[in-house]
């Protein structure tokens, strides 16, 4: 199928490509399907570009890239949800805010990061324990937090 | 809405396998006690508000693929 996008013109895609998120991601409950787009090659970023909505796309980041120890356990109900079988289905994505004022000091949302199990093509924005991550994770070490936020 | 008044120890249930019992009342607030199944997600509400606002800001993203390029290639260098 055809996918219309402001971003990246018009894209030929599978339905395997499409990702069902079925609560959507918050804040954006209409929005049920994305799909994933690497943003270069070897870059640590994704779009999550939607498909019913040609300007919605977020910038994603691995989190490995920036956050060496950054693990979380998936809940109960997250996993049910995306019909896990095995924690190697999962892919986790954080995303990313990039202030128009201020662009340099980009942020990751350790909160609420996405999962993906990639077989089942399901997502899920994930809401962690708010004492333990932040909103806004600044990924540019020269930027202060106060800048940032 | 539904409102009910209830006392400390008093109890609610919703469904036949959620309950939410009133342990203590102090000041202006309220310690609840919830039982659930551990499939359910029970979260404070302004953390879904405090991550909907920041995934309105990051859909705010930048207009083309290059901008970007132009945002990060310092971070990746």
């Amino acid at each position: 199928m055809k996918l219309e996008t402001m971003r990246f013109g018009t894209l030929d895609i599978t339905d395997q490509d499409i990702i069902l998120f079925k609560h959507g991601i918050l804040g954006f409950p209409e929005q049920k399907r994305y799909v994933l787009i690497p943003h270069r090659q070897d870059s640590p970023f994704f779009w999550l570009q939607s498909v019913d909505m040609p300007e919605l796309a977020f910038v994603a980041i691995t989190p490995s890239v920036c956050l060496a120890d950054y693990v979380f356990d998936i809940p109960d109900n997250v996993q049910e949800e995306l019909e896990m079988t095995t924690a190697e289905q999962a892919e986790t994505l954080l995303i990313v805010t990039i202030p128009k004022d201020n662009p340099k000091c980009i942020t990751a949302n350790l909160l609420g990061p996405v999962v993906i199990n990639t077989e089942k093509r399901l997502g899920m924005q994930v809401v962690l324990d708010p004492n333990s991550y932040p909103v806004q994770y600044p990924l540019n070490s020269e930027c202060q937090k106060e800048k940032c936020a | 809405m539904l409102i009910l008044t209830r006392k400390v120890e008093e109890k609610i249930c919703i469904g036949d396998d959620i309950e939410i019992k009133v342990l203590e009342i102090r000041n202006n607030q309220v310690k609840l006690g919830i039982i659930a199944p551990s499939n359910t997600s029970i979260l404070r509400h302004e953390i879904y508000l405090r991550i909907q606002e920041q995934n309105r800001l990051a859909a705010d993203a930048p207009a083309d693929i290059q901008a970007l390029d132009a945002i990060v290639s310092t971070k990746e260098e």
